[in-house]
């Protein structure tokens, strides 16, 4: 659907179509604390708070800065205990995380958030991890390729899960575990199916500008080591996800529904994002020369 | 309120009955045809002189009207023809056939109809408006391709979405909400390649009503209004053959007698080249493999038995098909889509007073949409299948009723959006094709009766029954969206049924010959609804049938009314409120895809909402005269509300139009010469645009502000036209004067001579310049915004781009005759 879309716009703006800039008078807009937040198995909780920006307002561009969020009072709880986040640079704030909890498989976490005496709270449940079958690499040209993954999903309706990579060798070593676009599947088409499945290499949320400048940003090149970590997320937390990167397809392309993201702070206008408790498998592959 | 007028229909059906049990009349019955080519004449006022008694022809072109024994003189009239009037001593009931002949004179204004019609004034029906086909020719048309779409879309209270968009939107209700009807076919898709051109080729169709509010009870099933479209039946009398050759498309059509004054045929064709002609030009783009074409196919046969007894058989076939083929990658698109539709219509006459028709339909819709690249193959498709049956019956009991009657009946097969795809020998597991089979069956009763001499009233009942069927399977969930029950259904097993009564009533009163008051309220059903996907319309819409969670569209509008003419009936004049509510409105969810068929039903994509509706519009118009044309303005509003949109609050549609305003000109200068111009106001779309935009995971995304809360520019355009008729019997006699004085020169007989052969002197063509958007105004089809540099390194730039679709645009057509 989407090719025809895009084909459909192509040629019409071949034959007829002409573009100039303009000037758009957009209603106003309200701002929304922004929150990117995620617990794992055996780390703390890491919470990243900003404040959403209008397209064509007042906001400085060149001081990105400004839409950190500084003072916030974070907590994660496991029912039991409380543990307090503390901002990784306090005269920067944006980066919150824990010290005391770490996550454990089958535990809910209530995460709270409280900005300018406004408290939200979420919940999400570390689910029993899954684990891929084998990594094996294929190569597209000489040097480089894709990472495919052999994996035998369990029977049963309901799992979803999202996929991240991380290069570990000395040349490019990255800092996080690195999504892609549409890093996150369900179980609908492939309940209980044997498959293989492959994905693009995706950015640093570091340095993503980097990565777009990487003619190679998709792929993965003969001498990386690489570590993958395959995690079973809950419906929620997946429909956040599969929204979100539909709001990144789409990107004010005509042809497609505008697409807001389903976030967990449900019907909240003042508030957006989600709070993901991820179980993950880890698996590493080193790329050999093509034979 | 139901139950009042429920009520009151059965006394009002008591009364007349007793009325006419005590008539003592006779009746005049007949048909009206076009005495050159025996096309039947819809909408031509028979009336009697002398008691001022009359009726309009159907849609069959019949009529009939009862009179008490006398002399009288009959009058039968339709605009751009020559009166006819006949002496007629009635001492017993009369059936006619009368032919009256198109004014080809119609500039030398002393031969013409004495009196234009007062239709408008007269009849009960409001917010309609009629076109014939020589009317809608003179206006300019985009790309040089005549169009019915486009032109009522110049009509008050009739919009479209701009640009490049499929549809059009009838006094704030959705394009799904237009019953289009061509030959009593539904035409579920009206539009080819996203509204640029209209599924109608001019060249085939005879005549256009389109019926904006105060629906009668015989059409039913949508909520907004209907578009009644007329293919000719073919010239009966002569052989003749049309076409024209425009700078993007030809057409070609060709009628005649099969047995003169009984049978006769017209085939109609036309198709588009852009293809062709651009194919050079985009080998050498980026765009080299892509390919666009349409085609239309039109044709109607029709068969004269007898006086009582007459068939037609009518058959549209139209496809867009895409195309487009990556060389490098071996990527390999085919796009097809397209309606087809065929109907087999007997009409008999029982008696005078008692007309029938009986209708067979076949339509169909289909989009497919094929991918391949190496080994893997992908496919889509979607479509809506009918099998309908309707029987009416026109009854005329005496010259104060018009009672129509009819049951309905129609065989829905629907394919919602169903994906499969396969590498190799692996199929993959997207799920089975499925289809929803419903019955959709309806039943009504309608009267058009003048209580009064000033007081004319129409009511008419129609009961709608709607039944979803089996196979069908049904997934419940729970609030989690995890499938907690599956119900199976058997072949023609009731999944669920609807039904509702819906009454319509008209009301008209002539304050005096040239003015009158109208009221009408109508009450629809709609048991089909098309979803959108996109914040445009395309031919990807989706059908989908009534089921367990999608009710019934419910629509109730109310109009009111002033209608007045001026100088002779030569201007016609309207005013129109209406307000109009919409129940059991469909969008899709935030997110929601058309695909989701695996273990999922495509109904739990939507949410549910409301609409509503009001406005005003004003109409001046004359029909008469070198200067044609008309004004049109609407003021209106269009509200939605959704549970699950905007949180709940009241939007203003994507069409809402504040302002939407038209000015229709043509001038006939002489015979040679026609002029046309269009100018068109409309407030701006409204649309969903990002507000704002976050950082997350690093990278920022858009933040989409409420639906529908951005406001487009305001739309406006002026296109123009000149036709240039060459004068074929002064060039004809030009070249026998040249012919006689080179003889004489030679000393040759000049009394014999032969300038052309019957068929050359028959030969008639015109050229028409067209120029759309004259003063090459931008308007928007879509803005889309660009982003440059990165957030975090505080180098970025934001910026908005406007796109539109045409920019000035010259075209060229030759049309010819013969």
């Amino acid at each position: 659907m989407k090719y025809f879309n895009y084909i459909v716009l192509i040629f019409v703006c071949v034959l007829f179509s002409c573009r100039k800039d303009v000037n758009v008078k957009l209603p106003e807009y309200q701002v929304k604390l922004v929150v990117e937040g995620s617990i794992e198995t055996g780390s703390p909780a890491v919470v990243l708070l900003s404040y959403s920006i209008p397209y064509f307002g007042e906001f400085d561009f060149t001081t990105p800065e400004k839409s950190f969020v500084k003072e916030a009072f974070v907590t994660v709880s496991d029912g039991v205990m409380v543990d307090t986040l503390k901002a990784l640079d306090p005269s920067v704030g944006y980066i919150f995380i824990g010290s005391k909890i770490n996550g454990v498989e089958g535990r809910m976490y209530t995460l709270k958030v409280k900005v300018n005496n406004e408290e939200v709270s979420v919940q999400s449940t570390i689910l029993p991890k899954i684990a891929l079958d084998s990594l094996y690499f294929k190569w597209e040209q000489d040097s480089l390729g894709f990472i495919w993954q052999h994996f035998k999903e369990p029977s049963g309706l309901g799992n979803n899960y999202r996929w991240f990579s991380k290069r570990l060798n000395t040349k490019y070593t990255d800092a996080f575990f690195a999504a892609p676009l549409f890093s996150v599947f369900d179980d609908k088409f492939v309940d209980g199916k044997n498959f293989d499945f492959s994905y693009d290499r995706g950015p640093q949320p570091n340095d993503v500008q980097k990565w777009r400048d990487d003619p190679n940003r998709s792929y993965y090149r003969v001498g990386d080591t690489v570590a993958v970590k395959f995690c079973h997320i809950g419906k929620a937390e997946y429909d956040f996800w599969y929204t979100y990167y539909q709001n990144k397809a789409s990107n004010s392309n005509p042809f497609s529904a505008p697409t807001n993201i389903k976030s967990m702070f449900v019907n909240n206008e003042k508030v957006f994002g989600a709070f993901v408790a991820y179980s993950p498998y880890f698996d590493t592959i080193v790329i050999k020369p093509k034979p | 309120m139901l139950l009042v007028n429920f009520r009151g229909l059965y006394t009002f059906l008591l009364v007349f009955y007793l009325q006419f049990v005590n008539a003592q009349n006779f009746s005049i019955s007949g048909s009206v045809y076009d005495a050159s080519n025996g096309e039947s004449l819809i909408g031509a006022t028979v009336y009697l002189k002398e008691i001022r008694v009359g009726v309009a022809t159907n849609q069959y072109g019949f009529f009939s009207l009862n009179a008490p024994k006398g002399k009288y003189t009959l009058v039968c009239q339709l605009t751009g023809y020559i009166t006819y009037t006949q002496s007629i001593q009635l001492n017993s009931s009369q059936s006619l056939t009368i032919k009256i002949a198109f004014d080809e004179k119609q500039l030398e204004e002393v031969e013409v109809t004495t009196k234009a019609l007062d239709e408008n004034v007269k009849s009960s029906q409001m917010s309609s408006v009629n076109l014939d086909m020589v009317e809608i020719k003179k206006i300019p048309a985009f790309m040089g391709e005549v169009d019915i779409l486009k032109t009522i879309q110049l009509l008050p209270g009739v919009k479209n979405a701009g640009d490049g968009n499929t549809g059009f939107y009838v006094r704030g209700g959705g394009p799904d909400q237009n019953l289009i009807l061509l030959d009593e076919a539904n035409v579920y898709n009206a539009s080819h390649l996203m509204g640029f051109f209209s599924v109608f080729n001019g060249d085939a169709i005879k005549n256009v009503n389109l019926i904006k509010g105060g629906m009668p009870a015989q059409y039913g099933g949508r909520l907004s209004a209907v578009l009644d479209i007329n293919m000719k039946e073919g010239n009966n009398q002569n052989f003749q053959v049309d076409g024209g050759i425009g700078i993007i498309a030809s057409r070609l059509t060709i009628q005649g007698p099969i047995i003169k004054n009984k049978a006769s045929f017209i085939v109609s064709a036309r198709r588009t080249y852009v293809d062709i002609l651009a194919k050079p030009w985009l080998d050498k783009s980026d765009f080299k493999g892509t390919s666009y074409y349409f085609y239309d196919f039109n044709a109607k046969f029709n068969y004269i038995f007898n006086e009582k007894n007459r068939l037609f058989f009518s058959t549209y076939h139209g496809k867009d098909i895409f195309d487009f083929t990556d060389g490098e990658s071996d990527f390999r698109t085919r796009i097809p889509w397209g309606n087809t539709t065929a109907s087999l219509r007997w009409n008999h006459i029982f008696n005078p007073k008692l007309f029938s028709n009986a209708t067979a339909v076949f339509s169909n819709y289909n989009f497919n949409f094929e991918a391949f690249q190496d080994d893997f193959e992908f496919k889509i498709m979607s479509g809506i299948r009918d099998f309908n049956f309707k029987y009416d019956l026109n009854y005329f009991p005496n010259s104060r009723h018009n009672i129509k009657a009819g049951v309905n009946y129609i065989y829905h097969i629907f394919t919602p959006t169903n994906v499969s795809a396969k590498q190799g020998e692996t199929t993959f597991d997207l799920g089975k094709v499925i289809r929803l089979y419903s019955h959709d069956a309806a039943i009504y009763i309608s009267d058009d009766w003048d209580l009064t001499q000033n007081l004319k009233m129409n009511m008419g009942l129609r009961y709608g029954n709607f039944t979803q069927i089996g196979p069908f399977t049904r997934y419940k969930k729970d609030m989690f969206g995890n499938i907690n029950d599956t119900v199976f259904y058997k072949a023609n097993e009731k999944v669920v049924n609807y039904d509702g009564l819906e009454p319509r009533l008209a009301l008209r009163y002539s304050i005096n010959p040239r003015a009158s008051i109208k009221a009408s309220y109508t009450r629809n059903f709609q048991y089909i609804h098309l979803a959108t996907i996109s914040s445009l319309s395309l031919p990807t819409d989706v059908w989908m049938p009534c089921t367990e969670e999608i009710k019934p569209q419910i629509g109730n509008q109310y109009a009111l009314g002033y209608f007045q003419n001026f100088g002779d009936n030569i201007f016609e004049t309207s005013v129109e409120v209406y307000y109009k509510t919409m129940d059991n409105q469909i969008e899709y969810k935030e997110g929601a895809e058309p695909s989701a068929n695996v273990y999922d039903n495509p109904d739990n994509a939507f949410t549910y909402g409301r609409g509503w509706a009001y406005g005003a519009e004003f109409f001046v118009k004359k029909s008469k005269g070198k200067f044609t044309g008309w004004i049109g303005y609407t003021l209106s509003w269009a509200w939605r509300q959704f549970k699950e949109i905007n949180y709940g609050r009241d939007f203003l549609a994507k069409y809402d139009r504040r302002h939407d305003a038209s000015l229709v000109l043509t001038y006939d200068m002489n015979k040679q010469w026609n002029f046309g111009a269009v100018w068109v106001y409309a407030t701006g779309n409204r649309g969903t645009l990002p507000n704002g935009f976050f950082l997350y995971e690093g990278s920022l995304s858009h933040d989409y502000g409420l639906r529908n809360s951005y406001q487009f520019v305001p739309y406006h355009r002026m296109d123009l036209n000149a036709t240039f008729t060459p004068n074929r019997e002064k060039k004809l006699e030009r070249r026998k004067q040249k012919l006689i004085e080179q003889y004489k020169l030679e000393g040759k007989d000049t009394t014999n001579i032969q300038v052309a052969k019957k068929w050359a002197k028959k030969f008639s063509n015109s050229f028409t310049l067209s120029v759309f958007n004259v003063y090459n105004r931008y308007n928007p089809y879509f803005i889309y915004f660009t982003r440059e540099g990165d957030f975090l390194n505080g180098t970025l730039k934001v910026g908005a781009k406007q796109v539109s679709l045409f920019p000035i645009l010259p075209s060229f057509t030759w049309n010819f005759k013969f």
